[in-house]
């Protein structure tokens, strides 16, 4: 007996909201994506939790995927931020509004 | 005879439109060629068709053109004496007309289109000539309305010309509508658009119905030959070319009117109420014009407001019920009134666009063939006998003068006083113009243009026909032989309703005839030149009232432009800038407006910034997950 | 209140308290080591929840690969400091929606059935877990491979130094 299985998802959301607000409210490209990683991190942690709760290993194989998508998916931002700093010589997100209207 | 009247009309038709087409790719005289071919050839068809028409009578169908439904309008043509006549006249008046354009406009560049309308102008009086079918006619109604209109305009970069041009329209166009409604009157009465039917069939109509389109035909026919109240187009239509004048203003589009009226003479003459107006009408139109003529300064304007107060007569004898003595004055005016104009187009070429009589003078050295010429054209307006302007415009007297009801007799008065004014403005206008002015030197005649022989030498047939129209119908009360009167007498209306007897005739005509003499020779003794003012002695300033008011012709036009031009534009200026501006363009504006203020607000949305795009999922996702929430805590 | 249990609590507590801290932080750095910390301590919670192999993957990858990079990255790039300044409209937007999801999370949470149950304890290990994965789902590890191979090469191309010539072409 560990606990009981809505308190282990309450944590992941927890996270999960923590990873949101650092993404959504600094300005520095980097610590968005810490907070995308974060994110992740969350989510795999439901799906072992769930993966627990119903004694099927597919939630754990899932957590795998997440983590080579997150592992791909921060060196290719990465590289896209050390490139774009190098164009705009500027990390912060504000800086690109191009877009802008 | 379907092929000879078929080249009749499609001869102009088609010079038109070869000159509209390719006639500026032409060299010069070959366009002039064809315009003028074209309107001999079909005085030639128009002497064949008389020549081999005799007794008969022809209805023809041209051309099948409008088949709706029940409604069918074919280009039918009614061929009888009444349009074989008209058209002979109608073609050899425009062949002159012609000939002598080519020699006036030699220095205007813009020759194509002039002989192209004029080709078309051509064209459409031979439809309303020939035409049966109502809708073919309205067809060369638009169209003469319409030549007209390009052609009085035809030196439109001087705004004062397209300005008349366009008067002339509108004024034309208040009296077609009354004739538009005819048509459909006619077709809704008695399902035939047919000249020939309606004639035959008219003892169907009641008085009333008969009255009512009478009436209407009467006020499209107002409109067409300027008449009161729709004259004020008429002088200003001066503005045109002189040869345009002497043709649309002259012999054709103002008699169209009336020879409409003659077509229609048996609808019309159902209804007395209809033949008074006509009558009463004319013989005012008459007298005003005759007055204002008196007052005119402007050489053409003279002759115009004398072309209004001629074809008043012509009303006058459709209201009389004398069909025959209208075609004859309406042939023996072309002819004078077509020289007048003719001659006075000479005048003022020669004399540098001078159009102010009381700027001209000692013609007889200067221009030696037109001062003939015009004197001839002068005598047969003022109807002074022997010449054939007497005898029309006595005859016409004479018909109103015999006919039973007492206003008649009152009408045809004031249509004598109209012919005696005739006399005074006439001979004022030649003498004016034409005799030496006391002051003028001999040297004058050096800084004249030379005008080409042929313009002048042209209008001898027309001078000739002038001095021997009274032949066409000669009194038989004096023992000639009223040829028109037989040739006339088979269709409706030829033979007069009310004959005078043959004393009341003798006694009226040598009357009249000694009357106009006697006026002939008192206006010398006014207008000569060593007695040069407007006419009667009176003090200085009642004469300078009375000259204001005769040249303008008593007002009448600033009374339209007070009573409905200046309105109307007011009205049309309000529409404009308080509806159609203020509100229906600014309500467009204001929905544009509406979507504009919501997009704005939008925009504020779009910042281009990650940060917002992030907040705005972290809000779909907190939106989501609340649906979820609350259906979830509802489905419970 | 099992042993279990007790762990599992102190655990949370490390892994929120480790998040917290490192969302706050100014320096990227320090938030990468604070973040570090908190990737551990869920590597524990995953071998506490019955997958061992898992939280080593977590270690090594998370902890030990990703985290390195980002260390990588901040220190190679010259960033400004002192970019955020911290205003209020910046985060209170995002503190207000969060706080707002975490209430409607929470009621969903505690409607569903089962979250009362309290989790038994289990444990996969890596064998099972290996034949499990290959048997089943190979194909999306083929493809996560071909991913990586992917990111690999964009991280490359994106991250190599332009020639003068490549980037006067740009201009």
């Amino acid at each position: 007996m560990i606990v009981p299985y809505g308190d282990v998802l309450l944590l992941a959301i927890i996270l999960f909201l923590l990873g949101a607000v650092c993404s959504i409210s600094r300005r520095n490209l980097l610590m968005i994506l810490i907070g995308v990683e974060i994110m992740l991190n969350a989510a795999g942690l439901a799906f072992v939790a769930a993966s627990l709760k119903w004694s099927l290993l597919d939630g754990q194989a899932f957590v795998l995927f997440i983590f080579a998508v997150a592992a791909s998916e921060v060196a290719v931002g990465l590289a896209l931020i050390v490139y774009s700093q190098r164009r705009t010589g500027s990390l912060n997100a504000d800086r690109y509004d191009s877009m802008k209207g | 005879m379907k092929t000879i009247l078929f080249l009749l009309l499609s001869f102009p038709f088609l010079g038109g439109f070869i000159l509209a087409v390719i006639g500026r790719y032409l060299p010069r005289r070959v366009a002039e060629w064809i315009a003028c071919a074209s309107v001999l050839a079909s005085l030639l068809m128009a002497a064949l068709a008389f020549g081999s028409a005799g007794e008969k009578r022809y209805l023809l169908t041209l051309f099948d053109w409008i088949q709706v439904g029940d409604f069918s309008a074919s280009m039918t043509v009614y061929y009888d004496r009444l349009a074989a006549i008209m058209a002979l006249m109608v073609t050899f008046v425009s062949s002159l007309i012609h000939l002598y354009s080519v020699s006036f406009m030699r220095d205007d560049r813009d020759y194509v289109r002039y002989f192209c309308y004029m080709n078309l102008f051509v064209f459409s009086m031979l439809v309303i000539t020939l035409a049966d079918n109502l809708v073919f006619l309205y067809l060369g109604w638009e169209g003469v309305g319409f030549c007209s209109y390009i052609l009085i305009g035809f030196w439109y970069s001087d705004v004062v010309n397209a300005t008349a041009g366009r008067k002339a329209f509108i004024l034309t166009r208040i009296g077609d509508v009354a004739f538009g409604i005819a048509i459909v009157l006619f077709f809704l009465i008695l399902d035939q658009l047919s000249i020939f039917s309606i004639n035959s069939k008219v003892a169907s109509l009641s008085a009333g119905t008969a009255t009512l389109l009478a009436l209407l035909l009467f006020w499209g026919a107002v409109g067409k030959s300027a008449q009161l109240p729709l004259v004020v187009w008429l002088p200003d239509a001066m503005a045109g070319p002189t040869p345009v004048s002497a043709l649309i203003h002259a012999a054709t589009m103002v008699t169209a009117g009336a020879y409409l009226l003659m077509r229609l003479f048996p609808v019309i003459a159902l209804s007395s109420i209809a033949m008074v107006t006509i009558a009463t009408v004319a013989a005012f139109t008459g007298l005003f014009a005759a007055l204002a003529a008196l007052g005119q300064k402007d050489i053409k304007r003279v002759l115009a407001y004398s072309t209004i107060s001629q074809v008043s007569y012509m009303f006058l004898a459709v209201g009389a019920g004398d069909i025959t003595g209208g075609m004859y004055h309406l042939f023996s005016h072309a002819f004078f009134k077509a020289l007048l104009f003719l001659g006075a187009g000479c005048v003022i070429q020669a004399l540098h666009e001078e159009h102010d009589i009381f700027k001209m003078g000692n013609l007889r050295n200067r221009l030696p063939a037109v001062f003939w010429l015009y004197l001839v054209g002068s005598i047969s307006l003022a109807a002074i006998p022997p010449f054939g302007g007497f005898f029309s415009k006595d005859r016409i007297l004479l018909s109103t003068f015999s006919h039973p009801e007492p206003i008649y007799k009152f009408l045809a008065l004031i249509a004598e006083i109209g012919a005696v004014i005739t006399v005074l403005y006439t001979f004022r206008m030649f003498f004016v113009a034409f005799l030496e002015k006391p002051s003028a030197g001999k040297d004058l005649a050096k800084k004249d243009l030379k005008i080409p022989k042929f313009m002048v030498w042209i209008n001898s047939p027309l001078a000739l026909l002038a001095i021997f129209a009274a032949s066409l119908n000669f009194p038989e009360a004096f023992g000639g032989k009223a040829w028109l009167a037989h040739y006339l007498a088979s269709i409706p209306g030829g033979i007069p309703l009310f004959p005078a007897s043959t004393p009341i005739e003798r006694s009226m005509e040598i009357g009249s005839g000694l009357l106009n003499i006697a006026v002939l020779i008192a206006a010398y003794f006014v207008y000569r030149p060593e007695a040069r003012s407007l006419g009667w002695p009176t003090p200085l300033v009642f004469r300078q009232r009375l000259e204001e008011l005769l040249s303008s012709g008593f007002y009448l036009d600033r009374l339209y432009q007070v009573a409905l031009v200046k309105p109307y534009q007011a009205m049309a200026r309000t529409l404009w800038l308080k509806v159609d501006e203020a509100v229906v363009d600014d309500q467009f504006d204001a929905t544009a407006n509406i979507f504009r203020f919501f997009s704005s607000g939008l925009q504020l949305w779009t910042t281009g910034r990650l940060s917002t795009y992030l907040k705005m999922l972290l809000l779909g996702f907190t939106a989501i997950v609340s649906a979820l929430a609350l259906g979830w805590y509802y489905l419970r | 209140m099992t042993l279990y249990a007790v762990i599992f609590y102190v655990l949370a507590v490390v892994i929120l308290a480790s998040t917290l801290l490192a969302i706050i932080q100014r320096q990227v750095i320090h938030a990468v080591v604070y973040l570090i910390v908190s990737f551990f301590a869920t590597g524990l919670l995953f071998y506490l929840l019955g997958a061992p192999f898992l939280a080593a993957l977590e270690v090594i990858i998370y902890a030990g690969a990703i985290m390195v990079l980002f260390l990588f990255i901040v220190m190679t790039v010259r960033a400004e400091s002192g970019e955020d300044k911290g205003e209020i409209y910046h985060w209170l937007p995002a503190v207000v929606l969060a706080i707002i999801s975490f209430f409607v999370g929470g009621v969903l949470i505690f409607k569903i059935p089962g979250s009362k149950m309290s989790l038994n304890t289990g444990m996969a290990s890596p064998a099972t877990f290996g034949q499990f994965l290959f048997k089943n789902y190979w194909f999306p590890v083929e493809i996560a491979s071909f991913l990586l191979l992917i990111g690999l090469v964009g991280a490359l191309y994106l991250g190599r130094q332009e020639s003068k010539k490549e980037s006067e072409d740009r201009r």
